[in-house]
């Protein structure tokens, strides 16, 4: 006999979850629970995550959800497959809907609606008077599908509550499934718990009082320990196996299907996506075709139409084409400035080819991952091109991805120590002490330089809880301009819900789930600058009578150099700031590339790791220009033999330690993401011995930790086309 | 022009005159008698006159004494100091006179007293009160318990009157507390889903029992020297420790069981710690819960 954990609450139920789905689920391995069922408060939020998470640990996701009614007892829904999940997603939607931004609303007529093939379990603390006609309406909806839920709270009177439960459940014919309401995943979270609920209800622990979560035990228990406290009721015990059973829907079951762009000719997305990659050569290479350009162009179309990327492709090149025929200045950014397509379709300004750069960082075949192209729009004309978007591709079919804001140190010393009463001017201090603080937490000097009292217990508390609710999801907040489009509907794949700004929508899940799930999606992204830009060429051509645009600005104009040279750049896009400014007089560019170069190391990362030193001593002439192998002059060359950019990372890993390509974007990966998931290490060891066989100098920690340091960097040097 | 007058002054070029801040005039009543007293009746008849002179000065100012400092000068130039407070602002002087005068046994006359002062030395506004009459009193109006309460505590000691307040915790110990006589209500309550016994032994009594582990309600207890067999149980209802209070608190866990014996009688024990960390058994309270 088994047991199945059917009650989780993540922490995606905000501030009341306490544990990630990865610890939900790396415990659920360790106390040998089959499955679990993850059941957040009218969210799906964090279901990719726990998905991700139940791949790694080979525990079984069983999706669900906690209803929240307003007229009714909650109620745990499970669908059974994928039409079911389709209404459960439509039913959240629905009172997402209702209710606005952050809320959900729905009674327990929505949920008779779009109960069909979810599995209910209708939850209740104590046995009302109401409870039986509950049950009979509950059976009702759910038939065969319904099931009445028993809990251990702990608390006067349980096993007496428990029986009355189970009488009025075997009364309406419901048969009886024992949950556990977990909450957190270790018992000692339970402080941890008992904060973030402090938090949510905005008062402080000595002042909560009975509103704490009352019930004690709402940690992950071992199926023998569940078998135990439920003894009385082993077929309660036994039918969280039949639940699990019925409930096979996985989130692989997803079909993303991307919209079929409106075909002209009976031409495939794949030949017409042919058809103006050439149209676009004769517009970009007016005299003659560069043969390694040519065949660039031959190797990623068949790249993309081994991937079926052609839609995705023929979309982005329509947003840009309709912005470009509005006048909205508009310019790719991030990775999809490696792809020669994307140039000569005019939606980047950068020759990839003549730049070096490599098209699986963008596209690859083994990761079958969506490829991510970001555009970005004038600032205030960008709303134009969002509408237009929902125009053509319809409200049902399109919605912004959000964002998860999680708590960063600040905010988690602030809210942790208004919970422990800590007064607002001390968490104000040590707040501001944070400022650069990264997870090491705050050390007893820099305590006793506020004249803070380092044995403080609360003090202490404070900052050992506040480390703890770091990475804790606060709420959801709209992506700056993440578009997902389908060809179905939207709201059958994933809860939507309407932003704090009008005519907005968004989806539950950020765009990690949507990578996870190999979604893809449009970044219309906002650009202040280049509305200023817009509006300068206006200005030429009123007063100066000069007519430019974004391509045919003069570039390497050595007067404007001498003013970077001068740090003379205040309102200059990117080299405005004073960490900036103090850099150009040292680094004295005078090419674009310098610039390029100023703007990749002025940031934390190549910071942290020592290595703008190296290059500016290199660049002063303090230092020899010294490569370890020659093969890696042709890729360090540029930035004099030392790694600046994670695009250097990929090649030299490629180069040195012989990785492949995709193997390569993989390392970068998990370079912009290590601070969370230290998932440089497992890459660490073949890079190190990938160097050592090809024969290079067994000092490992040197090439890895500065790797390592400029993970923080995205890659710059795609980025500043709007200075051209 | 004021910035040069000040720069004159600064640098003596102007003369600037200091004004003192007056501080607000204490309500004080001064009474200087031709012949030392020495009589108890006549210290009490001079207190009368005091409060009586004091009140009329508070009443003109619209504010009430809480607290009276009364010295009473020997004639061998040694004080005699008696201090009483009120729990609301008061000028009722025949009241104040009847606290002043339970004080007066601490009053050591000597040779007798020649001089009295009264001071109020704590005062709070107080506005004039429609009088009520018993027979027309509103129903539901809290009876003013005032005056009762300062005479309790001038004759038992301020600390000795006070009342019981509930407090949100699920500690029985923890959840009442002491709060001053004539304090608000801080508007806890204790849940109905949370039955406590009607009596605590404090503190709770080390028994013996005997129970299966690990939660499971105990079979039988003794307690001094009598055994009690458990016919009727219920629990556990788990406690744990409040955190934030202190370290040792953290690892603190609770299970308590209310259980009957076979005569009926009604018993609250707890196990201050898992069976299988050794925890022991205590009895915590007595009776219908």
């Amino acid at each position: 006999m088994s047991y199945t954990e059917l009650q989780v609450t993540t922490h995606f139920s905000f501030l009341r979850g306490a544990s990630s789905c990865e610890e939900l689920f790396v415990q659920a391995a360790n106390l040998n629970i089959p499955a679990l069922g993850i059941t957040d408060r009218n969210s799906l939020a964090g279901i990719v995550r726990a998905h991700e998470a139940a791949k790694v640990t080979g525990i079984r996701l069983i999706v669900g959800c906690r209803l929240d009614l307003e007229d009714f007892p909650s109620v745990l829904v499970y669908p059974t497959d994928r039409a079911s999940y389709s209404r459960l997603c439509r039913l959240l939607t629905l009172g997402k809907t209702r209710a606005g931004k952050g809320k959900c609303s729905l009674s327990i007529a929505d949920v008779e609606q779009w109960c069909e093939g979810l599995v209910g379990i209708l939850v209740t603390d104590k046995p009302t008077e109401h409870l039986s006609e509950d049950l009979a309406r509950f059976q009702r909806a759910f038939g065969n599908w319904a099931y009445c839920g028993l809990s251990r709270r702990f608390r006067p009177d349980d096993a007496a509550h428990t029986k009355k439960i189970a009488q009025a459940a075997s009364r309406a014919r419901v048969p009886t499934v024992v949950t556990g309401d977990i909450l957190y995943h270790v018992p000692e979270r339970r402080i941890l718990q008992d904060v973030v609920t402090c938090i949510r209800l905005k008062t402080s622990i000595d002042k909560v009082g009975f509103l704490k979560e009352k019930h004690a035990d709402k940690y992950l228990k071992p199926p023998h320990e569940m078998q135990r406290l439920f003894r009385r009721y082993p077929d309660a015990v036994r039918r969280t196996q039949e639940i699990a059973d019925r409930c096979r829907f996985s989130l692989d079951e997803l079909t993303y299907t991307y919209p079929t762009e409106v075909m002209q000719d009976g031409m495939t997305a794949q030949e017409r996506l042919e058809k103006l990659t050439w149209e676009g050569v004769a517009h970009r290479y007016p005299d003659s075709l560069p043969d390694n350009v040519a065949m660039q162009l031959r190797h990623e179309l068949n790249l993309i139409e081994r991937v079926q990327y052609g839609p995705y492709f023929l979309t982005v090149d329509s947003i840009v084409r309709f912005a470009r025929s509005k006048g909205i200045l508009c310019q790719g950014r991030g990775s999809a400035a490696n792809s020669a397509v994307c140039f000569v379709l005019g939606i980047t300004s950068i020759d990839p080819v003549r730049q070096g750069l490599l098209f699986e960082r963008f596209v690859s075949e083994e990761r079958r991952e969506a490829p991510d192209i970001d555009v970005d729009f004038e600032h205030e004309r960008r709303e134009e091109v969002i509408q237009w978007i929902y125009e053509t591709y319809g409200r049902t079919r399109s919605a912004l991805t959000c964002t998860v804001t999680r708590y960063r140190a600040r905010g988690a010393v602030q809210e942790v120590g208004k919970a422990l009463g800590v007064p607002t001017d001390v968490t104000r201090a040590l707040a501001r002490l944070i400022w650069g603080w990264s997870d090491d937490g705050v050390s007893d000097k820099e305590l006793a330089e506020l004249n803070l009292n380092d044995q403080d217990r609360r003090l202490r508390l404070t900052l050992a809880l506040a480390k703890e609710l770091m990475g804790t999801p606060r709420h959801l907040s709209q992506h700056p301009g993440g578009f997902v489009l389908t060809l179905d509907r939207l709201d059958e794949l994933v809860p939507i819900e309407p932003a704090a700004m009008d005519n907005r929508q968004v989806i539950e899940w950020d765009k990690d789930d949507i990578d996870a799930l190999k979604f893809m999606k449009v970044d219309v992204l906002g650009l202040g600058m280049l509305g200023c830009m817009n509006r300068a060429f206006d200005l030429l051509r009123k007063h100066k009578d000069t007519d430019l645009d974004l391509a045919t600005i003069p570039s390497e104009d050595p007067v404007t150099y001498a003013m970077i040279r001068k740090a003379d750049t205040v309102g200059v896009f990117q080299i405005e700031s004073r960490a900036q400014m103090a850099m150009l007089p040292r680094l004295a560019p005078s090419r674009f590339y310098d610039l390029v170069i100023e703007v990749a190391i002025v940031r934390p990362g190549p910071i942290q790791g020592d290595m703008v030193h190296p290059y500016l001593r290199r660049r002063e002439g303090k230092e020899a220009v010294v490569f370890p192998k020659p093969e890696l002059e042709k890729v360090l060359g540029k930035t004099l033999g030392v790694p600046l950019f994670q695009e250097q990372a990929m090649q030299v890993a490629m180069v040195a330690a012989g990785f492949s390509a995709s193997e390569a974007d993989q390392l970068r990966r998990a370079m912009a993401t290590f601070k969370f998931t230290g998932g440089v290490n497992k890459f660490r060891d073949k890079l190190i011995k990938g160097m050592i066989e090809n024969g290079y100098d067994n000092s490992p920690n040197a090439p890895s930790n500065s790797w390592k340091a400029s993970a923080p960097m995205d890659f710059r040097k795609a980025t500043p086309p709007a200075l051209r | 022009l004021v910035v040069l007058l000040r720069l004159d002054q600064a640098l003596g070029a102007a003369a600037e005159v200091l004004v003192a801040i007056v501080p607000p005039e204490v309500p004080r009543a001064k009474l200087i008698f031709a012949e030392p007293l020495a009589n108890p009746d006549d210290l009490q008849r001079a207190i009368g006159l005091l409060c009586k002179t004091l009140t009329e000065d508070l009443e003109h100012r619209g504010v009430g004494a809480r607290r009276l400092d009364l010295v009473f000068m020997r004639v061998d130039n040694i004080a005699q100091a008696v201090r009483i407070g009120t729990s609301r602002p008061n000028r009722n002087a025949v009241h104040l006179a009847k606290l002043l005068g339970e004080r007066l046994v601490l009053v050591d006359p000597g040779f007798g007293i020649e001089a009295a002062t009264l001071t109020a030395s704590w005062i709070e506004a107080l506005t004039e009160r429609q009088l009520i009459g018993n027979h027309v009193a509103k129903a539901g109006e809290e009876a003013d318990v005032s005056d009762l309460v300062d005479r309790l505590r001038v004759k038992l000691g301020s600390d000795r009157v006070f009342r019981m307040t509930p407090v949100e915790s699920e500690f029985p110990e923890r959840a009442i507390k002491r709060v001053s006589a004539m304090a608000n209500s801080n508007g806890a309550t204790w849940p109905n889903d949370l039955p406590r016994p009607s009596r605590l032994l404090t503190p709770p009594e080390l028994v013996n029992a005997i129970a299966e582990i690990p939660d499971v309600p105990p079979r039988f207890f003794v307690w001094r020297k009598t055994r009690h067999s458990v016919v009727k149980a219920d629990g556990p209802e788990r406690i744990l420790g409040e955190w934030w209070r202190s370290d040792e608190e953290i690892g603190l866990q609770r299970d308590y069981y209310r259980v009957e014996n076979v005569q009926g009688e009604r018993f609250w024990l707890f196990r201050d710690a898992p069976a299988a960390e050794g925890g022991r058994w205590w009895l915590h309270g007595i009776g219908e819960a």
